[in-house]
């Protein structure tokens, strides 16, 4: 009997979760992050009272500034601590390796969503933005989100098994997300109420699908000996 | 032609300078034991991870088949058994949930799991992170097992088991080369096992 | 033949070099951004017979690392490939460096300020810290099958994300920036001298490319030979 590509990846995905809910590695010190980073940032501007146009301006790339550090604070460990653990040996001898790539990036997605469903509500509110197209907000948040998991997924990958793995993520992954952060930036000011220029929401959905191919193309060669 | 079988040649491996594998050739097939010796640092666990695909030789061939199927690179490294000091487990999850994880990537049920478990004499409920490191060994085994192997790559397979645990571990390989299956067996030490092979010595 | 073709190469870009300053033109319709519209850029636009073939060759230098890095990964991971791919990147980072400065200088004579977040800027210097961060993924790995790996993977993913950094990227970047002072390039007519100058300069800067690639890949080559020999 063999086991079916997405029973492998929802295996990944369960047993991500299963320890992550038992350590809480990731989701105690992603949160508390964001939560902080935002508390400071609106702490620093309330006084100053900026008008609203400014803070719609503003406030997407806080957002996005947030979920950027928050990435890259706690999603390398997707496989870094398999690799740190000797677990990624195992792994290596059982799981295929799209079917891997495919259970981790899910993973990284949930709990990017997570904590977009605190940050982005949390922001809102702290900065006094009514949202003016709350279906797209939310849609701007999954599409970004998608993203960045699926491309700091294979980032991670890439990073687990050299040294200095933390710096090196975010050098490694600055240059490719920039694309990704400019395109969620403006559609997030848009549902916020801005005009933007039409298409973006397109291309944030071309930028999603190529990343995953290419990292369910590349993974294999990065993930295999 | 044997149904099981492994044949390297000329397999080398290098780590920056350092030649720690240079033209190691060895065959082994059903039923066989083929021992690699030699001392700490000689190259045994670069030459099973080369022969298990846990690393990439610069240069050389590694033949593997199982029941006369040839094995090619990813489905040789999802289809051999590897017991070695390398191979960990998730600590926050139970003995029974890491078995339970890896046979669903394979796709094996849950059964063969628990009777390995019990075959080994370790208990399910507990954490992996709490085992000893006699039972970790033990761990290893029934992982390596899971997907009923024709290729066994063994890695020191008998440290820190105790007479019981060494007793059933020896009485699982000899089922296994009853039953056709070959393996690779690394030790510094001589382990004497059955239908043993001229060793390689890594020393010379 | 094989011998002299340095020369020759010495020689065409010498006669560029002297093309660029006694043969073209200076360019008409560009005027600095304190002088009036409509002048002449004077000896100031000189600077572009430079400018762009260096843009274009550090261009080349990534595309061609992307190919030879998915040739790497995709054929029989062959060394020489990855060390291709490796000096294809660095000389890519040399040639972008120096396009990256001499588009600064012609900017802060065009628009006042070496630096204007202008789109095609930005894009470049992503490109730059893309391949940067290259170099320090290798650096980061010991192994040398390992790093050649990742490394592949990584500059075939940037192959791959290219598109967005130069085609999406400046979209975004004008309209945003609406009254980017970039437009003021508008459409200029490119005079016949000028433009038989620009590409001889990038056939002779593309030919340097590939003379300076065969020399530092042959380096790196003997580099590897020398460490395997060492044992």
């Amino acid at each position: 009997m063999r086991s079916t590509w997405i029973a492998e990846a929802a295996a990944v995905f369960a047993k991500d979760w299963r320890c992550e809910l038992r350590a809480k590695h990731a989701i105690a010190t992603l949160g508390l992050f964001a939560v902080t980073s935002l508390i400071v940032a609106s702490l620093a501007l309330g006084p100053v009272g900026i008008d609203t146009a400014e803070r719609v301006a503003f406030a997407p790339v806080l957002i996005w500034l947030i979920l950027l550090f928050a990435t890259a604070a706690g999603l390398p460990r997707a496989f870094v601590h398999e690799e740190e653990t000797h677990t990624a040996t195992a792994l290596r001898l059982s799981a295929s390796p799209s079917a891997l790539f495919a259970g981790k990036a899910a993973y990284s997605f949930s709990v990017l969503a997570a904590v977009e469903a605190v940050v982005a509500p949390l922001a809102a509110a702290l900065l006094q933005i009514d949202v003016a197209r709350p279906g797209l907000l939310a849609g701007a948040l999954a599409l970004g989100g998608f993203g960045l998991a699926v491309a700091s997924t294979l980032l991670a990958a890439i990073v687990a098994q050299g040294r200095g793995r933390t710096t090196l993520f975010a050098a490694l992954a600055f240059p490719v997300l920039v694309p990704l952060l400019a395109l969620a930036v403006a559609l997030t000011r848009a549902a916020l109420g801005a005009e933007v220029a039409a298409g973006i929401l397109a291309q944030l959905v071309l930028y999603d699908a190529t990343v995953t191919v290419a990292g369910l193309m590349l993974f294999p060669a990065v993930w295999n000996p | 032609m044997s149904a099981n079988r492994i044949e390297f040649r000329g397999l080398s491996r290098r780590f920056g300078r350092l030649a720690v594998l240079a033209r190691v050739d060895g065959c082994v097939a059903s039923g066989e034991v083929l021992p690699v010796r030699g001392r700490n640092g000689s190259g045994k666990s670069t030459l099973l991870r080369c022969l298990a695909g846990l690393l990439a030789p610069d240069a050389g061939e590694i033949v593997a088949a199982e029941e006369g199927r040839a094995l090619e690179g990813e489905e040789r490294r999802r289809r051999i058994g590897y017991v070695a000091p390398d191979l960990a487990f998730y600590e926050e999850l139970t003995v029974g949930e890491n078995l339970g994880f890896f046979s669903h990537l394979r796709g094996i049920p849950p059964a063969v799991a628990t009777e390995l478990l019990a075959r080994v004499d370790l208990p399910a409920e507990r954490r992996a992170g709490a085992l000893s490191s006699g039972m970790r060994q033990r761990l290893r085994w029934a992982f390596a097992l899971l997907h009923r192997p024709r290729l066994l790559l063994l890695d020191e397979p008998f440290q820190n088991l105790d007479g019981p645990g060494e007793q059933t571990a020896r009485a699982l390989l000899a089922e296994h080369l009853a039953g056709g299956g070959l393996a690779v067996v690394a030790s510094p030490v001589l382990l004497s096992l059955p239908a043993t092979l001229d060793a390689i010595d890594l020393d010379r | 033949m094989k011998r002299h073709a340095p020369w020759l190469l010495w020689a065409w870009l010498a006669a560029v070099i002297v093309a660029a300053f006694y043969y073209a033109p200076t360019a008409q319709g560009f005027s600095g951004y304190d002088q009036p519209p409509g002048g002449d850029a004077g000896h100031a636009s000189r600077i572009l017979f430079f400018h762009v073939p260096m843009a274009w060759v550090s261009f080349l230098a990534f595309v061609a690392a992307g190919v030879w890095s998915l040739r790497y990964l995709a054929g029989r991971r062959d060394p020489r490939q990855d060390r291709a791919a490796l000096a294809a990147v660095e000389l890519g980072l040399v040639f972008g460096v120096l396009a990256t400065v001499t588009g600064a200088l012609w900017a802060r004579f065009m628009w006042g300020a070496y630096w204007n977040w202008d789109p095609r800027q930005t894009s470049v210097l992503i490109a730059l810290l893309f391949y940067a961060a290259y170099l320090a993924l290798r650096a980061a790995v010991e192994d040398r099958a390992t790093g050649a790996r990742l490394a592949a993977a990584y500059a075939v993913l940037g192959l791959v994300v290219a598109p967005f950094l130069f085609f999406v990227l400046p979209r975004l970047g004008f309209t945003l920036h609406p009254d980017a002072v970039i437009n003021t390039r508008g459409k200029v007519e490119v005079e016949s001298r000028m433009l038989q100058v620009l590409v001889a300069s990038a056939a002779g800067f593309t030919a340097l490319f590939f003379w300076m690639h065969s020399l530092r890949r042959r380096l790196l080559d003997l580099a590897a030979r020398r460490e395997e020999e060492s044992i």
